[in-house]
């Protein structure tokens, strides 16, 4: 890890000692400053977007998640049978909790992973941005083509890709996504290789914003490189760590095109997320008002995580 | 004030686009238009053999009669796509799929009745494709245009090449399978050869599909009518477990079914056979002109399944046209369907040595030999007439395909399951699916 080359950002130094002036003076200002309607007139684009693209569809998931949906005979309203029929599926069940494994194996395995690319690859050299290009490059890969190529790698025989390096060890060779015992695992790793180097990105922005005067003091003090990692980077980190426990979380409770593309929830519905076992039942199986109450829990279950994060994090910073 | 004025618009507005999004259903009551173009969708992979196959009958349909079409071609989740449509209540007006839709369709009212009295050429069907169009009323929601059964599909080459014959049965396929798989066929000196390549994904079902070639054969059943067009679940009937058991084995014991089978849908199941990773494939005839061209015609041979403990029944199959709900030109409709299974559409549909939409002709005035002289197709017109054995028809057979398929891929990626207990936990299964339709005899 370099800990010379970033300008000191003396985070928190800065820091003007006055509170900011009141906001009823900041509103005199913005008035006068232009019309009332400017600033609407710009969102409006994004926010008719949003409207048509975004809103109108997920309150007419939830008003669906209430019936029974047949566009050309008629919706019948029966209340709230689709959500007990989704929530006494043991299908669903399990789909939850394979869906909270996944989430938790791939934020983790991102963070950590992420985390150790970024103390590798921090710095200015050119060769280092060409690392850091090439590491991110699993980012912009189209997800079905990720797919595709983790399926041949992980080719449950033993001139398998993966299964000629495990038998250079003396191991395998594995059935990875074919076995039920190992499927979801193989899930986990193929989204971790995907979302290390986006967590690694973030990282390195946040690195580059810790005080370097922290880490010179450290280095007076006789501090080795673990101790300024667990005491220094780690410390200065903390928000990003937050962010990206959302934002991962987020991204692996909604996982769902790499399991429908390497195992489409199988073996024996070892790997059935919520995602794909709602993808089943909504568009597969046409029970879209069943699908819709999967989708809405699923939602309210995202919701509720986030809040907590951020609940969790305003008391962290009171 | 401000601020409660703009949520107050834009609550406003919110709900005048949602009223306008959600008034009443379409239906099928819809102002006819004689001239308005028919939107066709065909399941078949975008700018390949079976699109063009389906713009030339589109196009001598236009010639016959003056109506106009627009093909769209769409593989990937083509069911998933539809649905979609239906939910924004614009359906295209002819979609030709597979006849297993018919139920699915029917039940969500997505297709209107066909009315036999408006397709002239209604009589000239065979009463086999006829029948696998109807649903449990007896009414015709689907127009048949093309049919197909499985046969066995043996990699001639090795298996003169290891001296065995053809099989006669069961126990002579899973020999010929253990010898595909251990004698080296391919002679490269490697252990990289599987006996049999079979599609085990659960996605769209693969896996009851494929296996229901083995179901019939050995006696068995998805589901049995028990009269009054009511069923039950037969998955754990004795018959069903020892065709299950039999199949399993192939993969548990015997090791002969391609690795990855449980993970594999059909393209990379079709890929497995044709780089000669496997002996044995039980198909339809659309593949052939796939496999003469990448593996060619002399390597391998098309055959009769050997028959099972009860027959020789394999799948069959059919490709139906459906005349979606909401259509402006019924007309128009009823006249592509007619003219799809007159003489002159099938003989067309057929054409080509692989640009061709029907595989085995509907109407019974079309003889195949006449249309096609290779007699690889005559074995599967016999194979069609003699064993093809159709889903039955029932308001929704997806989700009896699903489960099925979701327990025989797992009873062979799983070794260590109980086959009996797995299968009467998939009977229980299948009757809340038949409760859930009203067809259920419990």
């Amino acid at each position: 890890m370099t800990v010379d080359h970033a300008k000191p950002a003396a985070v928190g130094a800065d820091r003007p000692a006055v509170k900011r002036a009141p906001a009823p003076k900041a509103r005199r200002r913005s008035d006068r400053d232009g019309k009332w309607w400017t600033p609407w007139f710009f969102l409006a684009p994004a926010l008719i977007l949003f409207v048509y693209f975004k809103f109108i569809p997920m309150i007419t998931a939830v008003t669906m998640s209430f019936q029974d949906v047949q566009p050309y005979l008629g919706n019948q309203w029966v209340g709230g049978e689709n959500y007990s029929t989704v929530l006494g599926d043991e299908a669903f069940h399990s789909a939850i909790w394979h869906t909270v494994v996944i989430a938790v194996g791939q934020t983790v395995g991102s963070m950590v992973i992420g985390l150790a690319l970024a103390l590798l690859m921090e710095g200015q050299s050119k060769r280092l941005k060409f690392l850091r290009s090439a590491a991110f490059l699993p980012v912009v890969v189209p997800i079905a083509v990720v797919a595709e190529l983790w399926r041949i790698m992980y080719h449950p025989t033993e001139d398998g890709m993966l299964n000629s390096i495990l038998g250079m060890v003396g191991l395998g060779p594995s059935g990875f996504i074919n076995d039920p015992d190992t499927s979801m695992i193989s899930v986990i790793i193929t989204g971790i290789w995907r979302g290390a180097p986006y967590d690694m990105m973030i990282f390195l922005a946040g690195l580059a914003g810790i005080d370097r005067g922290l880490y010179e003091a450290a280095t007076v003090d006789g501090a080795s490189r673990w101790r300024k990692i667990l005491h220094v980077t780690l410390p200065g980190l903390r928000s990003v760590f937050s962010i990206l426990f959302v934002l991962a979380a987020i991204r692996g409770l909604r996982v769902f095109t790499e399991v429908f593309l390497l195992t489409n929830g199988g073996p024996n519905g070892s790997t059935e997320v919520a995602m794909t076992l709602i993808y089943k039942l909504g568009l597969e199986q046409n029970r879209l008002g069943v699908g819709a109450a999967g989708a809405v829990l699923l939602f309210l279950a995202t919701l509720v995580l986030t809040l907590f994060v951020q609940v969790l994090r305003r008391r962290r910073d009171a | 004030m401000r601020k409660s004025r703009w949520i107050g618009v834009g609550l406003t507005v919110s709900a005048l686009v949602l009223s306008g999004c959600s008034a009443g259903p379409a239906g099928t009551n819809v102002a006819q238009d004689t001239k308005a173009p028919l939107e066709l969708w065909t399941r078949t992979t975008p700018g390949g053999a079976g699109e063009q196959a389906t713009k030339r009958l589109a196009e001598a349909f236009e010639k016959a009669t003056g109506f106009k079409v627009q093909v769209t071609a769409i593989f990937d989740d083509f069911e998933t796509k539809l649905a979609q449509r239906a939910a924004q209540r614009d359906l295209p007006d002819i979609v030709m799929n597979d006849v297993t839709q018919v139920g699915t369709l029917k039940s969500q009212g997505l297709v209107r009745e066909v009315e036999p009295g408006k397709i002239k050429h209604a009589s000239e069907l065979t009463e086999q494709a006829l029948k696998s169009n109807q649903t449990p009323d007896g009414k015709l929601y689907g127009l048949p245009y093309s049919a197909q059964a499985s046969a066995l599909l043996i990699r001639k080459d090795w298996r003169e090449k290891l001296g065995k014959a053809v099989p006669q049965s069961w126990a002579e396929l899973a020999d010929l399978a253990k010898a595909f798989t251990t004698g080296d066929p391919d002679g490269n000196g490697k252990n990289d050869t599987a006996g049999l390549t079979a599609t085990l994904s659960t996605k769209r079902g693969y896996a009851s599909w494929y296996f229901s070639n083995f179901l019939w054969a050995g006696g068995g059943d998805f589901i049995t009518e028990t009269g009054g067009g009511k069923y039950k679940p037969s998955m754990s009937t004795p018959e069903s477990v020892a065709a299950v058991q039999w199949f399993r084995d192939l993969g548990c014991k015997d090791n002969v079914i391609q690795p990855g089978s449980v993970t594999m849908p059909t393209p990379a199941t079709n890929e497995t056979f044709e780089a000669g990773k496997a002996g044995m494939y039980v198909v339809g005839p659309y593949l052939l002109p796939r496999f003469d061209k990448s593996l060619g015609k002399d390597k391998y041979e098309v055959v009769p399944m050997p028959a099972g403990a009860k027959n020789a029944d394999v799948l069959a199959e059919g490709l139906s046209i459906y005349m979606m709900a909401g259509s402006p030109n019924q007309a128009g409709q009823d006249a592509f369907g007619d003219f799809a299974i007159s003489t002159d559409g099938q003989k067309i549909g057929m054409e080509g040595e692989s640009a061709f939409i029907v595989q085995l002709p509907v109407n019974k005035n079309v003889d195949i030999t006449q249309v096609r002289s290779d007699p690889r197709w005559k074995t599967y017109a016999d194979i069609y007439a003699k064993s093809g054995h159709y889903a039955p028809s029932i308001p929704n057979w997806t989700p009896v395909r699903q489960d099925t398929a979701d327990t025989v891929s797992a009873l062979v990626a799983d070794c260590k399951l109980d086959t009996k207990a797995e299968l009467s936990k998939l009977d229980t299964k299948l009757t809340a699916t038949l409760q859930q339709q009203g067809i259920s005899a419990s």
